[in-house]
């Protein structure tokens, strides 16, 4: 269920890390990393540490190549997941809580309540089953999963901004990622 | 039905990132071990993963390579999977050590023409190893067997060392628990090492030179950054 065919062997790559090809890392990065930083940079905000975690993020994936099991296909998955990982490290430090700026709580307020729970994603077509399955769930549930996966929310920061209290949130993404899995099995 | 489903929630907030990390962390662990979870994870990851599309792609400076290679260590390439690393010190990482064996290997090749060893004028087996730049491969300095357990440690290009550090070589052979101190070396200066406490040296045996505190690391075990590394080789 990827957006496009692809004809770049990201399992291969990884085994050829695993084995201590340097010059496969090089592939991946060559092939992956504009779209790892911007997934990075959406969760951290921050030009120099989106940065710093897709370095991390590529030592990592170099160190753990060898625990990629690749019968599990999905390669690029997996990178997408330390990733984002990583930049959750990042945010979760602290940064984000201590550091929000004027600017971006103003961009908050701006933004954050829309009493009747208006799209936060605008949904792209090319995401093929995964966009009719996000299509059927009610906008509070696709929101929270969305803000979720592509901002790295927490699930307190989803509640503030969508204005609902943490259960609520927390049952909204469990009910949602339930509803989305019978939906893409 | 099938076990994935056990592990559906678990995996399912893995891969979105609402674990509370701890809570990762742990799930990280076990997947290594658990291959009903790595399904289930997997599950999620190719499903979620068009959701990446809904962000811009943004291209990366030319030094982000740079700095990511820099920290890979040496490069180099092994055609032999390395050991799974252990976790009880940084000089036992995984990507720190890879490589070194080729690349000492050809290095030392080179070298062996370079500097015009004699190599017929000590019993055998006779080693020699040459610390190269873990950035860049670049042969720093040469180690060299001048008795059954002497060495001649030669500079080949001029260290520089900030002030109040200092240059400490190690050894390790790969059954070692961790690095052994060979003393400070003077950047620049020819030093005989003695090993005669130490076991005789091993083919693929590691020698490395780190930068410590001025009088050496304090806890006998390297504390700061690898500046030369090498391999022992039969010449």
């Amino acid at each position: 269920m990827t957006t496009a065919p692809d004809p770049f062997d990201y399992e291969a790559a990884i085994g050829a890390c695993a084995r201590g090809d340097r010059h496969a890392l090089r592939r991946l990065y060559d092939q992956e990393s504009p779209r790892l930083l911007g997934v990075a940079l959406r969760i951290v905000r921050d030009r120099q540490s989106a940065e710093d975690v897709v370095h991390d993020a590529f030592v990592s994936i170099w160190t753990r190549a060898s625990t990629f099991d690749a019968t599990r296909g999905a390669g690029r998955g997996w990178m997408y997941t330390i990733v984002r990982h990583a930049a959750l490290d990042a945010v979760r430090d602290g940064a984000r809580e201590v550091g929000v700026d004027e600017d971006t709580l103003d961009a908050l307020d701006a933004d954050a309540f829309d009493p009747n729970m208006q799209d936060a994603f605008e949904l792209r077509q090319d995401m093929g089953r995964l966009h009719e399955c996000l299509t059927r769930l009610d906008p509070a549930k696709r929101n929270s999963i969305l803000h979720a996966y592509v901002d790295g929310f927490s699930h307190s920061e989803i509640a503030e901004r969508l204005k609902s209290p943490l259960g609520t949130v927390k049952a909204w993404i469990k009910r949602g990622m339930s509803a989305l899995r019978e939906c893409m099995v | 039905m099938n076990a994935t489903h056990d592990y559906d929630d678990l995996a399912g907030q893995y891969v979105l990132g609402t674990l509370p990390r701890a809570k990762r962390l742990e799930v990280d662990a076990e997947l290594l071990e658990n291959a009903t979870l790595r399904a289930a994870v997997a599950f999620w990851e190719a499903r979620l993963l068009p959701l990446t599309t809904l962000v811009e792609p943004s291209t990366p400076p030319a030094s982000l390579w740079a700095r990511i290679e820099r920290s890979l260590g040496p490069a180099a390439t092994l055609t032999s999977k390395p050991a799974p690393a252990a976790r009880t010190g940084w000089w036992e990482r995984l990507g720190l050590w890879r490589g070194l064996a080729a690349g000492g290997f050809a290095a030392a090749a080179v070298m062996a023409v370079v500097v015009g060893l004699r190599v017929n004028d000590l019993q055998q087996p006779h080693y020699m190893v040459v610390l190269a730049a873990p950035q860049n491969a670049a042969p720093g300095w040469v180690l060299k067997m001048t008795g059954a357990t002497t060495l001649r440690l030669e500079p080949l290009v001029a260290t520089a060392v900030p002030a109040q550090r200092a240059l400490q070589l190690w050894t390790k052979a790969d059954d070692w628990s961790g690095p052994v101190s060979l003393g400070l070396v003077k950047p620049g200066e020819t030093v005989e090492v003695k090993l005669d406490k130490l076991p005789k040296i091993v083919p693929n045996q590691l020698f490395e030179i780190t930068l410590e505190p001025e009088a050496g690391s304090p806890i006998g075990k390297p504390t700061g950054p690898i500046l030369f590394i090498g391999r022992a080789v039969v010449i």
